[in-house]
């Protein structure tokens, strides 16, 4: 075994375990291409059609470009609803929605390729990844 | 006994649905948060006229029939159905309208979206 000759490194934005997966989140992912998270201190009515997590870095939300990573499988986020951060930092909670779609309908989608979802378990991690570009420039004004 | 009065929410800027009345009773006194940072605002004024109690969903849980009216920051998909769906009165502080998975359940004499402060009005 050799190590990858390089190694891009990513800054870690949002880093968590999937510890529950409810009864309807099957049915939201594989019918509607739509999967919710929330935090492990929502209220238990959202427990049923969404995964639950404890996260333990939920320093920023996604945007466009991003990485989510669900368990082994890496989805790259298209676009990005205007409350969508403030949802997933304060709540732990997020609407993923693998739409094909550069432009979010609702302020909470985060929308992601056609197809590119799968049904979380258990243990698994659930990261949101920013790639470091080559040409990288934190102040960029734009 | 508290004596509760009724309020009128409509739906605010790019908002959906409603006016919905509502009316606390001594059955259902909570005005439910289920939004980020404690009671929202929303909640709050709706708890101050109406006299209803305001509940923080994320502090600790209620049973729906306990519940006058939800409030919700939701940004389209799952809790603008949630409540809607186990016939509990929503108000979305967020302007969305009916989609996602329950979007069958997002009617307009049961849900109402966009709403700020200045929405909630005594009736």
């Amino acid at each position: 075994m050799t190590a990858p000759e390089v190694t891009v490194e990513e800054e870690v934005l949002y880093s968590s375990t999937v510890t529950a997966v409810g009864e309807q989140v099957g049915m939201f992912v594989g019918d509607h291409g739509i999967l919710v998270l929330f935090g492990a201190d929502s209220p238990a009515e959202l427990h049923e059609f969404s995964a639950i997590h404890e996260a333990t870095v939920a320093s920023a939300g996604p945007r466009p470009g991003d990485v989510v990573e669900l368990g082994s499988t890496r989805i790259p986020v298209l676009a990005v609803g205007s409350v969508v951060e403030a949802n997933l930092v304060n709540l732990g909670h997020i609407d993923f929605k693998a739409n094909g779609s550069t432009e979010a309908d609702m302020p909470g989608d985060c929308n992601l390729p056609v197809g590119s979802l799968v049904l979380p378990q258990p243990g698994d991690t659930f990261r949101i990844l920013r790639p470091a570009g080559p040409v990288a420039t934190p102040e960029d004004p734009s | 006994m508290p004596e509760y009065k009724s309020v009128t929410i409509s739906k605010g800027r790019g908002g959906w649905g409603g006016p919905l009345t509502i009316t606390p009773t001594d059955e259902r006194p909570l005005v439910y948060s289920v939004t980020g940072g404690g009671i929202h605002p929303v909640a709050a004024r709706i708890a101050e006229l109406t006299g209803g109690q305001a509940f923080d969903g994320f502090k600790s849980s209620a049973p729906f029939d306990k519940i006058a009216v939800a409030v919700i920051d939701c940004g389209g998909t799952a809790r603008v159905g949630v409540y809607p769906m186990k016939k509990v009165m929503t108000v979305d502080v967020h302007a969305t309208s009916p989609s996602g998975p329950l979007a069958s359940f997002i009617k307009e004499d049961i849900f109402v979206s966009g709403v700020g402060v200045a929405d909630v009005v005594e009736k």
